[in-house]
């Protein structure tokens, strides 16, 4: 305090401290008790740093990963009887619609191939 | 064989260290100085830990939220304040202290205003008679130790029956000893209100005990 205290204020200090002086021993034993889990809190938590960082920054991480697979997508890979096309000509075989007719019919693959034996003799 | 070498140097420096007690390790001076701040901390506690006791016992009038106030800002000073300087944990201390009280008296009255409504009231304190709690401290004369509660239990009533500001001032400043601006921290407001609650108390103690004490 800045000023001299008065005779009152010391008198009234030391009945506040004399009182405080007669705590009955499970008060002092529950005081005791805060202090020591205070202090093994601070300790524990002294002890294992990582654990106080770890958690975080793997949730950090993880969010991360999450984020930049979302915005970018790996690249949707071709099938595979597209990706063997030989030829435009080939493709265009495929996608024409009068195509599958010609396959489908069955009945005169048998004189195409003769046809095309002739063809090629 | 080039690791077998440094693993061989770095086993030989760490012994000789040991020998020479030298902290060798980063993580050792971290172990050696998280020592020191619980050795700190544990003297600090325990220096302020009656009168933090004294202060919620006379704000709350219960022994058990007292020791449940102490506590917390126990807890809450080493959990968020344990890296701050030594010299700044006193007012650091009482402004938890002081704001875990306030929190508490509000509580209650809340839970009075709604217990006002019930039927059923709370049951009585039944703990178990607990021979150490009860067993008087050592003392001086019987007729002493009398003029002492009287004057403690006039004290102590007045105290209670200040508005909480005031009482938090005369209590900061009196009992703890801290100075106006260690007081103005505590209770988060300015020096010139710590000057005016602490004036005011003791002007109304000093007319209510001024021949009892």
């Amino acid at each position: 305090m800045s000023q001299e205290p008065t005779e009152f204020e010391k008198r009234t200090r030391a009945l506040l401290e004399e009182s405080s002086g007669r705590l009955d021993g499970r008060t002092l034993s529950r005081l005791t008790q805060a202090r020591h889990a205070a202090l093994d809190r601070q300790q524990k938590s002294a002890r294992a740093p990582w654990w106080r960082w770890s958690v975080p920054a793997g949730a950090a991480a993880a969010v991360l990963a999450v984020v930049i697979w979302v915005g970018h997508p790996p690249a949707v890979e071709a099938p595979a009887s597209l990706a063997n096309l030989k030829s435009v000509d080939d493709f265009e075989l495929l996608t024409d619609a009068d195509a599958p007719d010609f396959v489908d019919e069955g009945e005169d693959v048998e004189f195409y191939e003769w046809a095309s034996g002739e063809m090629e003799s | 064989m080039a690791e077998r070498r440094v693993t061989t140097g770095m086993t030989a420096f760490v012994t000789l260290a040991g020998v020479y007690n030298m902290p060798v390790l980063a993580g050792e001076r971290s172990r050696e100085q998280d020592l020191m701040t619980s050795r700190a901390l544990e003297q600090f506690l325990a220096s302020v830990e009656k009168r933090a006791f004294k202060i919620a016992q006379l704000g709350l009038r219960n022994d058990e939220d007292a020791l449940d106030a102490v506590q917390d800002a126990m807890m809450k000073l080493v959990q968020s304040y344990a890296s701050r300087g030594s010299d700044e944990w006193r007012p650091l201390f009482y402004r938890i202290l002081a704001n875990r009280i306030h929190d508490l008296q509000r509580r209650r009255t809340v839970r009075g205003r709604v217990m006002a409504w019930l039927p059923i009231r709370e049951a009585e304190d039944d703990e178990e008679f607990d021979p150490i709690a009860q067993a008087p401290s050592p003392e001086a004369s019987p007729m002493r130790r009398l003029e002492l509660d009287e004057a403690i239990g006039a004290l102590e009533a007045a105290l209670q029956d200040l508005p909480p500001r005031q009482q938090q001032a005369f209590l900061l400043r009196n009992l703890e000893g801290l100075d106006v601006s260690e007081t103005a921290s505590a209770m988060g407001c300015s020096e010139g209100s710590v000057k005016t609650h602490y004036f005011r108390a003791l002007e109304s103690l000093r007319a209510r005990l001024g021949e009892v004490i």
